[in-house]
């Protein structure tokens, strides 16, 4: 269970305003690229530590977060840095559903949440039966489920330990 | 029931008779590409992995394409430590500055993309591939290190969309239009995220493979999976002496499932441009006839290709770009540079008065030669046109194709190549 502050999102966050272009070329670290994520989101993050300062623990968005073609893990690793443990969203863009799955960070498709939340709301996270309370307003939402593989990635701590594992281990990848 | 091509692939190399969407595969890779200024870290991690030998020397690709030649001392020094990871692993196909392009160019023009393989890159327009008739895919950091040890990647079967494309193309109308129409019409990342998109008909059938990697590129910004073409004749031919690798024609069963299937009559598709902020506000080229701007710009792994030069050597021979335009071209590759210098291309197009840089990303991704800065408006044949994306969030980007591109320049306004005096 995970609980804590959600930040609720506009519809199309891109993954270019998530990091910004000067930040592309950063080292990928999760301290360093937290600095400025959400930087080209809204003006109020364009501040050092802004967002991350901000003590998030979700954020709640709509259609196609982090979407715009950009396929750079400072995405991912800038907002766990700030703290964030889950994204709730009606939809995602691959390229980063596709890393935060790898860094095992939940991004959770779930109808209608973005029309059900208000910045700093009260979440509730239940990763098993995939529900989100609203502490705040008591209302809850059940959200997708994560496929067996990807709650497998998870459980491992990311893509990396969970090949590293089975690379040691001798085992097979399939 | 039958499957499209993209399942084919993604069954074929995980080792199945049949795949359906939605199911989670580990497929093999034919090859997986990386760049200077990620591919240090693809290769940290990898040995952090407890490997250090990749799956195989000759199939991981890697390439200096966006900081080459290093414009700063800190690019410079990234690209130093690139080549000392790259010659530790002792990577064979190695596309250092002298031998350079533009990673997906490099990629499918030095014949490491395969029909019926999948290969990966750590760059957004991996998708490029498709051109091939391969599953081209756009992954991270993590998605490499791991196929560099394994040979391997995960993916999640997308569901297919057909787009049948019929009709015959209008003199100057180029695929690019055709991209920029689709992005219009289906919307920027809307209605076609995780797709696979298969583009199919006798309008794609006469397709050149340039125009063909113009086409599958562009498919990331709409969100999708991938795009593919079926491989025919035009892919043989363009394949032969390239690759000496096996593979044969496969393409999409007649009783293959769709999501959706789009059909475009492509006769009364014009010059089409997208306006600056956001890819799929386009419009056609009529609605900005005048429409004044200061920079021009060809290059990148969307219009930076032999066949893009030639046909704007053809509008701009014997001609002169306006004086309130500066004109930047960047092909897309030292192969294709040579190719256009010994057609004379070039010749024509610095004679006309552009500028021609060394094969890079360049201006495309904001950090390299040819920047925008306040104040600019740019006539771009690149594939991105957000606030930012060339530099100074105060500069505009209007995207459209190379033709479009060579007559505006020399009128230093919009024009509309078929209405051009050549």
């Amino acid at each position: 269970m995970i609980k804590g502050k959600c930040w609720v999102a506009d519809d199309y966050v891109m993954a270019y305003d998530i990091i910004i272009q000067e930040y592309w070329t950063s080292a990928i670290d999760p301290d360093e690229n937290s600095k400025w994520v959400m930087a080209g989101v809204k003006e109020e993050f364009n501040k050092e530590n802004a967002f991350k300062d901000k003590g998030y623990t979700f954020i709640v968005a709509a259609h196609n977060f982090a979407g715009g073609g950009k396929s750079i893990e400072h995405v991912i690793t800038g907002l766990r840095g700030a703290g964030i443990e889950a994204v709730f969203a009606t939809s995602f863009a691959r390229l980063q559903f596709r890393n935060a799955t790898n860094y095992g960070l939940p991004f959770v498709t779930c109808d209608d949440i973005d029309k059900g939340c208000e910045t700093g709301d009260e979440l509730e996270y239940n990763p098993e039966s995939g529900i989100i309370k609203n502490i705040t307003k008591g209302t809850s939402f059940q959200s997708v489920p994560a496929a067996p593989f990807v709650a497998e990635i998870s459980e491992a701590g990311g893509l990396m330990n969970y090949v590293r594992e089975k690379i040691a281990k001798g085992e097979p990848i399939e | 029931m039958g499957m499209t091509i993209t399942e084919k692939i993604m069954a074929r190399n995980s080792g199945r008779d049949h795949v359906v969407p939605g199911q989670l595969v580990w497929t093999d890779v034919h090859t997986v590409m990386t760049m200077d200024y990620l591919g240090k870290t693809c290769f940290d991690k990898f040995r952090s992995l407890g490997k250090t030998e990749v799956f195989d020397k000759d199939k991981v690709i890697c390439v200096s394409d966006h900081l080459v030649p290093p414009p700063n001392q800190k690019f410079a020094t990234m690209l130093n430590e690139w080549r000392e990871v790259v010659k530790q692993h002792d990577i064979t196909n190695f596309y250092d500055l002298g031998r350079q392009g533009i990673a997906h160019q490099i990629m499918v023009e030095q014949g490491h993309v395969l029909p019926g393989t999948i290969s990966i890159g750590t760059d957004s327009h991996a998708n490029t591939y498709g051109a091939a008739g391969a599953v081209g895919n756009a992954i991270g950091v993590t998605d490499a290190a791991v196929a560099m040890a394994t040979g391997k990647a995960w993916f999640r079967v997308p569901k297919s969309v057909k787009f049948n494309i019929t009709g015959k193309w209008q003199p100057w109308v180029m695929a690019k239009d055709l991209s920029l129409h689709i992005m219009g019409m289906m919307h920027w990342n809307g209605h076609l995220l995780y797709k696979a998109l298969e583009f199919t008909g006798p309008a794609i059938e006469s397709l050149s493979m340039a125009g063909r990697m113009t086409l599958c590129n562009m498919t990331v910004d709409l969100g999708a999976k991938n795009g593919i073409i079926a491989p025919d004749k035009i892919t043989e031919r363009y394949l032969k002496g390239r690759t000496s690798d096996a593979w044969d024609m496969i393409s999409s069963d007649e009783d293959a499932e769709y999501d959706q299937v789009y059909n475009i009559d492509i006769s009364d598709l014009g010059p089409t441009i997208a306006l600056p902020g956001k890819l799929d506000d386009t419009v056609s080229v009529e609605k900005l006839i005048g429409t004044k701007f200061n920079k021009a710009f060809v290059g990148t792994c969307t219009n930076g290709r032999l066949e893009d030069f030639a046909i704007m050597a053809k509008i701009m021979k014997g001609k002169q770009v306006h004086r309130d335009v500066n004109m930047i071209l960047v092909p897309a590759s030292q192969t294709v540079y040579l190719e256009a210098l010994r057609a004379g291309y070039l010749e024509t197009l610095i004679e006309a008065g552009a500028a021609v840089d060394t094969p890079s990303c360049a201006a495309c991704a904001g950090i390299h030669t040819g920047v925008a800065g306040d104040g600019d408006v740019v006539l771009s044949a690149g594939n991105r046109n957000m606030t930012g994306r060339m530099g100074s969030k105060n500069a505009e980007i209007y995207l459209t194709s190379p033709s479009v591109v060579a007559a505006s320049s020399i009128k230093g306004e919009i024009t509309d190549p078929r209405t051009f005096d050549v």
